[in-house]
Parts: structure tokens; C-alpha cells; sequence
């Protein structure tokens, strides 16, 4: 018997594609919601993504699209969009991340399905938003990444632009494409009503902005890009050891003695040029030099456990395998497992939220091509020859 | 209307990471209130080293459209005031190092005995159970935990994103987590406790690598600002600096060859189709470069923009802030502060048609709306008076 879902009995429309769509959708299905993913009889175009886990299973695809149930719709055929309507009948919200135009053409825009159906949230993520100078251009994470300033703040400070290595502005575009899902949830208790939710990579980019923008608008003085060193907070950073790099926090009035402490520089401690953290920070590369004379001398673990004894924040800089082995993710289920059919044990991550009475749940893997057609043409009241019928014509 | 009208959260936060969670919940109008000691404030307002009229503004930005209230929590009297409140939320949220609430008789426990119905939201570093539970968290540390320095930078200079994104994520997914739960509630009546951390959050960021780790068993390399599986999607190099491009399939990359003015790429084997694209990597953004090296960056997007290729300029924070595009959304707004005057913040990202979030109020100032919290909880003005005087709001 599994745990309540705290999105159970919540039914959202899937039709994305590749990132931000599908991990906005995923974050339901985690949470319980009936997440139906609506392809084109082709399928999505990340089941063509590399890295394969079979032939035909593509690892991007099933870690972005678990927890969902699917549907093959051919949207350029009317029969298909009529499925689709009588499915809109049914659901709480729809998601879509197309260029914006594409769903108006296609028949499937806000406007005409909130007539179907008034309490609809309909959810559009896009590059740059559904209005604006830019509204009609294709948004990627990158170019994203680049408007919004955060390549400008990334990456050493004498290397060429860099991006952050994970794709922050789609994941984001996500994450607050959900969180104007469930505001606008809440709104329709009032209200009654569904609404529109218009989430963007580039917005997101900005939002996530919010320390540098302020400093900016403050001081006048524009972020520049510092490696792994902070502008406000010194010793903040990655420090050399005789085998490679650790983090750690040791900016404040408390931190810093016990650090200098720790490393047998108690002479920095009240030395002018550190004294305190705007003397550090306007003093950091000759503070981290002399640091690093030191900590050069020792490996990671020396470092780390000296740190973590003496209450200094620190850890170690792990690669993604090394983060996924780590026994405290392991102990907070970030690592798990599922069977999937043609492929066996699949490994995904965990949902970073954990409730405790209605937990996250891993209940399935991403929906083979048209998995649900039946069930949920089913559960729309078709019968077999209507299904056969649609099949025959191309539309599923 | 906005969408969260009537639901009331008490913020006992600081710094970044929970204080950035609340702010959104509250942007979407919650009434958030945010708990301080007195005289001094919560940490930030005297940390910052960035200020106006020697108001933080960390602490400004992170904390508009919240009401403050100052309240001894080491004292009876206070710890009181905080259990009657919490009596009229529907969420406490805390990142505080787990113990420390539980300490001053304000943990999961205490308080849902006052209210069964409160959501109880914890965002920590590592998470309030497992092996690191007792440490402290820092941006920078979960990030280098978490893997995502090692895919940032380039080979050899570990980076960390340039925005402290394990600490904001941490707060959108406690405010997730938060509305996931209110959600439970209304079926079932009941409160419960949500737990998240600035390690959690950092690795959920890593779908996309975790997944290459898991399928091909190598664990995923910085590559500067290129794609892992397609090219050319990178910043590449004009006379005048840098700017991006994503021409992620054969199409794009036809449309790119068009604006550059070199449709002999499309000739040459070597980029071929983006295995081939990919294999000659080096080859490839050399040779584009040596032709995008002889204009600018706004003669190429221009051109780029025209054959409809993905691109876009690299833009300081100056210029992002300055961008048409993020005025004409709204993500650029003034506010008035009652102690720093006139100052800017970021709009709301997400719109909603119907109940929209606005940002229409700056910070409180210390202890700004205490009276008037202490008298919707049926403190007389007598009462506030004794509390007043013994110091405890």
C-alpha cells in the first residue's frame, strides 16, 4: 500500500518537449499528479537523444519524463485535436514549451481550450516569454545563460565565457513554470477559474540574478567573473591541495581566526590587509596565494576533516560520480532505482523535497510511444473501433 | 486578487537560501512574516557590506513584500507570541542548522502540537536526517558537492556558477514543497513537515549529467560554453568579444553556414552531420571563427537572427538590466524604501494572467509591523507595552 501523493488526483497535460517542459511536468508526477505526456505518433524528438540505454531508450529522455503516462497524438489532423480537447475536458492544467505561435496554429492555445474548459492553467514555457521584443524567438539555455548575465559572472576571470555546467536557465524556467502551476491552483480555489502561466528561460536567468543585480544596482560596479571566489565573503572559494581542490566558507568574524587557527597562519589573523572580510575580499589573490602555501602541503581528506572538526564549512569538489556515491545523497534517497522494460535497472534521481506525510514517489519510468493510447482513449469513452478508426487515419 | 491571498507564512530565516523562498510565496502575495530578535535584526541587515543609507541590501532584496516582526525567541514571552501566530499560519519555514528550533521550542514537533495543520518547512544544508545533518551548508560547498564544479569552467579551472544557485533553488523548492503540501491539506485536513537542502537542490540540477554518468559510466567534463552533444552550440569569438550561438541540428547549421557567408561548410565532410560536427569540433569553431573574427558581434547576430539561428549577445549585468526584453516583462522595478530611499529590484519571472504577483513592497524595517501583528493576535495595548518594556518584541 504506498503513500498519498500530495498532487493525487490532479491531472496535467504534458505537451513538452526535451528540459524545461518536461522537468516542470516530472515535478508534478513526482508529487503524484496523472501526468500525461502527448507526443506525435514519431515520438518526442528526445527519445532520439544520445545517451542510449538500449537501442530506442534514450537516458535523457526517461530521467526527464518518469512518473508520466503517454499518448500519441498527431496534432495536424483534426481528429487528433479533438482527442485532445476531450482530454483538456478532463485535466487541471497543460503544459506546452512551443515556439510561441505554434499552439494558436495548431488550434490548441490558451484561449480556445479555456473556452472547453474555464478552469484550465495553461502553461507556457518559453525562451523569452509570450510578450515582448523577443516574444517570437526560439530560447536555448545557452543563449539564455549569455541575455540574462550569468555567463558574464561565471568562469575564471582570465579564461573565455563559460556557462554553468548544469542547464540552470532551462531547469529554472521549470521550476518556476511549477510554482506558477501550483500558485495558480491555489487561485482557482477563490476563484474558480484557470489561468495563464508564462514562464521563460531568460526570465529565469535573471530571477536566479538577484545577488548580482543587486550588487550592480547598489555599488554601480558590474559582477565580474571570479572562479570559484565570491565578490563579498573572503576566504570563500576552492583551495589548492597536494591532490586537487576543497571548498571552503571561512568568511565571517567567527570563522576566520579558527581558519588561520587551523592553518598556522594565526599572523594573518590581524594582519591590515585581512582583517576584516572587505579587507579579505579586496585582498583575495594574495590571501589565497599565501593560504595555498600551506594547504599544497596536505591532501583534500587532511583539510576537510580539520575543517569539519573545528566547525568550518567545507567539502570536497566531487565529480558527478563521486556527488552520486556519496554516502549522505545516498541516505537521502538522491540515488534510485527502477526496472524498465527492455533495458533493466535504470538509475534516477531523487526528488530533492522530501514531505513526510505524502511523500515524492518513483512509481514508474517515462511512458513507451504511445503506451496509454488505449487506457486513456478508454477512459475518454471511446470504444474499440472509434480507437482502431483514429489509429487507421494516422491520428495516434 | 493575487494567487496567495490568505495564506499566511512565518518566515524564520536568514541570509539567502529559505529568506529567497518565502520572498517569492510572498510576491505572489502570502502574507509572510518575517521573525527577528530585536535591536539587532536578523544576521543579514548587518553583514552586508552592500548597502544604502546603511540599509543591507542583501537583506533588502531578499525580503520585500514580507511584514517583520522582532520577538526574543530566548525568552517564554516570546517563544508565546511566535506559538499564537503560528496557531493562525499555514507554514513556518526555518533554515536554521537543524537543533536550533528544536532548541528554543519551535522544532516540527512543538509547533504542530499547536496547530496540526501547519506546514512545517526546513531548508538546511545537507537536510534535517543522513550523515552530514549537524553541518553547515554554503553555496559554494554544495555546489562543489554536488558535482556541478566539476562540469563548470574549463578542464583544469573549476568554476562554480557564477550565481549561487544551490542556495536559490533550495528556496523555489522549499516554496514547491510548500504549496505541494498545502495541496495534501486540503484533502486531508493535515500539516506535515517539508525538508529540503542546498545539497538536494544542487543535485537535482544534474539530471542531465547524472544521467551521462549513469548510461555511458564516465562521469561528464567541463567544457567551456560547448554543448555535450552537438555542434556548434558555444560562445564563438567576433572582433569585439563574445556572443552564443545554438545551431544544434543539420538545419541550423545550413542557416548558420547562410549568415556567416560560408555555405562552403556545407561541403566539407568534416562537418557533415553533427557526428562528424562533433568529432571535428576544434575544426569546426576554428574555422568559423577565423570568419567571425573579421565583424562584429552585432553584425553577426544581426545576421543570425535574420536566418533565424538561436543567438544572442554575452551580456554583462549592466546590459542584461538594460535589455528591452527584460523592461518590457517587467523584471526591472522601483520601490520605494522607507530608510534607503529609492532602489531597484528584480520583477516577478513567472506571469499569471489572472491573479498576477506584483513586487510592491520593499523590506520591512526592523520590528516595522510588530504592533500590528501583536494586536491581530489580541494583544492588548497594554500587554505590548509590558513586552515592549522587558525587551522581548
Amino acid at each position: 500500500m504506498s503513500t498519498p501523493g500530495a498532487l493525487d488526483g490532479l491531472r496535467v497535460i504534458d505537451m513538452t518537449q526535451v528540459m524545461a517542459g518536461p522537468f516542470c511536468c516530472m515535478l508534478l508526477g513526482d508529487m503524484g499528479a496523472d501526468v500525461i505526456k502527448v507526443e506525435p505518433p514519431g515520438g518526442e524528438t528526445t527519445r532520439q537523444m544520445e545517451f542510449e540505454l538500449a537501442p530506442g531508450v534514450s537516458g535523457p529522455f526517461l530521467a526527464v519524463n518518469r512518473n508520466k503516462r503517454g499518448i500519441t497524438l498527431d496534432l495536424k489532423r483534426p481528429e487528433a485535436v479533438a482527442v485532445l480537447k476531450r482530454l483538456v475536458e478532463t485535466a487541471d492544467a497543460l503544459v506546452e514549451n512551443y515556439r510561441p505561435g505554434v499552439a494558436r496554429r495548431l488550434g490548441i492555445d490558451y484561449d480556445t481550450l479555456r473556452s472547453i474548459n474555464p478552469r484550465l492553467i495553461y502553461c507556457s514555457i518559453s525562451g523569452f516569454g509570450q510578450t515582448g521584443p523577443y516574444a517570437s524567438r526560439g530560447g536555448y539555455d545557452l543563449i539564455a545563460q549569455g541575455m540574462s548575465g550569468i555567463m558574464s559572472a561565471t568562469g575564471s576571470p582570465d579564461g573565455p565565457p563559460v556557462k554553468v555546467g548544469v542547464p540552470i536557465t532551462d531547469l529554472g524556467a521549470g521550476l518556476f513554470g511549477v510554482f506558477g502551476i501550483l500558485c495558480a491552483l491555489r487561485a482557482r480555489r477563490v476563484t474558480g477559474r484557470g489561468q495563464l502561466v508564462d514562464a521563460s528561460l531568460f526570465e529565469a536567468g535573471l530571477a536566479l540574478s538577484a545577488w548580482e543585480a543587486t550588487e550592480y544596482w547598489y555599488t554601480g560596479q558590474i559582477p565580474k567573473r571570479l572562479g570559484t571566489a565570491h565578490r563579498l565573503n573572503a576566504p570563500y572559494q576552492a583551495l589548492r591541495t597536494n591532490d586537487g581542490h576543497f571548498t571552503v566558507g571561512a568568511a565571517n568574524s567567527r570563522l576566520w581566526p579558527r581558519f588561520c587557527q587551523l592553518l598556522g597562519l594565526e599572523r594573518l589573523t590581524d594582519d591590515p590587509r585581512f582583517k576584516t572580510v572587505g579587507d579579505r575580499v579586496r585582498n583575495q589573490r594574495e590571501l589565497e596565494r599565501l593560504i595555498e602555501e600551506v594547504t599544497v602541503k596536505h591532501p583534500c581528506a587532511y583539510w576537510l576533516e580539520r575543517c569539519l572538526s573545528a566547525g568550518i564549512p567545507a567539502g570536497p569538489i566531487y565529480s558527478i560520480s563521486e556527488a552520486l556515491a556519496d554516502p549522505h545523497a545516498q541516505a537521502r534517497d538522491m540515488v534510485q532505482e527502477y526496472d524498465y522494460p527492455g533495458v533493466g535497472r535504470v538509475k534516477a534521481l531523487g526528488n530533492p523535497v522530501k514531505l513526510s506525510r505524502s511523500p515524492a514517489r518513483l512509481d514508474k519510468g517515462a511512458p513507451r510511444l504511445g503506451e496509454d493510447n488505449e487506457t486513456l482513449l478508454g477512459e475518454l469513452g471511446l470504444r474499440a473501433g472509434e480507437i482502431d478508426a483514429l489509429r487507421a487515419r494516422g491520428a495516434i | 486578487m493575487k494567487a496567495l491571498e490568505g495564506i499566511r507564512i512565518i518566515d524564520f530565516t536568514q541570509a539567502m537560501a529559505a529568506p529567497f523562498g518565502t520572498m517569492n510565496l510572498a510576491d505572489m502575495g502570502a502574507d509572510v512574516i518575517k521573525i527577528e530578535p530585536p535591536r539587532t535584526g536578523e544576521p543579514t541587515r548587518e553583514l552586508s557590506s552592500v548597502a544604502r543609507n546603511g540599509h543591507s541590501a542583501t537583506f533588502m532584496t531578499m525580503n520585500r513584500c514580507k511584514r517583520g516582526l522582532t520577538v526574543d525567541l530566548k525568552r517564554p514571552e516570546g517563544v508565546e507570541i511566535v506559538k499564537r501566530l503560528a496557531k493562525t499560519a499555514d507554514a513556518f519555514v526555518q533554515n536554521y542548522r537543524p537543533g536550533v528550533a528544536e532548541r528554543l521550542g519551535l522544532g516540527y514537533d512543538a509547533l504542530r502540537t499547536v496547530n496540526p495543520r501547519l506546514i512545517y518547512c526546513s531548508v538546511s544544508g545537507f537536510g534535517m536526517t543522513g550523515p552530514y545533518a549537524q553541518r553547515g551548508g554554503y553555496d559554494l560547498i554544495a555546489q562543489g558537492m554536488s558535482g556541478i564544479i566539476s562540469v563548470t569552467g574549463e578542464e583544469g579551472a573549476p568554476a562554480k556558477s557564477g550565481v549561487p544557485l544551490s542556495d536559490l533553488c533550495a528556496g523555489l523548492f522549499a516554496a514547491y514543497g510548500i504549496l505541494c503540501a498545502l495541496e495534501y491539506r486540503e484533502r486531508t485536513g493535515e500539516g506535515q513537515l517539508v525538508d529540503t537542502s542546498l545539497l538536494e537542490a544542487a543535485m537535482a540540477l544534474t539530471v542531465w549529467e547524472a544521467t551521462e554518468y549513469w548510461v555511458t559510466g564516465e562521469a561528464p567534463k567541463p567544457l567551456g560554453s560547448a554543448h555535450r552533444l552537438t555542434a556548434p552550440y558555444q560562445a564563438l569569438r567576433a572582433s569585439d568579444g563574445y556572443f552564443t550561438v545554438g545551431a544544434n541540428n543539420d538545419k541550423l547549421f545550413e542557416a548558420l553556414c547562410r549568415a556567416i557567408g560560408r555555405p562552403d561548410f556545407l561541403e566539407d565532410p568534416r562537418f557533415a552531420g553533427r557526428g562528424a560536427r562533433m568529432e571535428n569540433r576544434g575544426a569546426l569553431i576554428e574555422a568559423i571563427e577565423n570568419t567571425t573574427l573579421g565583424e562584429t558581434r552585432s553584425h553577426w547576430l544581426a545576421h543570425l537572427d535574420q536566418e533565424g539561428v538561436p543567438s544572442g549577445p554575452i551580456n554583462s549585468y549592466a546590459e542584461a538590466l538594460a535589455d528591452p526584453q527584460a523592461l518590457a516583462r517587467q523584471m526591472v522595478v522601483d520601490l520605494v524604501h522607507p530608510g534607503a530611499g529609492r532602489i531597484k529590484a528584480l520583477g516577478v519571472p513567472v506571469k499569471l494572467s489572472g491573479t498576477p504577483g506584483a513586487v510592491d513592497r520593499p523590506a520591512p524595517l526592523l520590528g516595522q509591523h510588530t504592533a500590528e501583528i501583536l494586536t491581530e493576535l489580541g494583544y492588548t495595548g497594554a500587554e505590548q507595552r509590558e513586552l515592549e518594556e522587558k525587551g522581548v518584541v
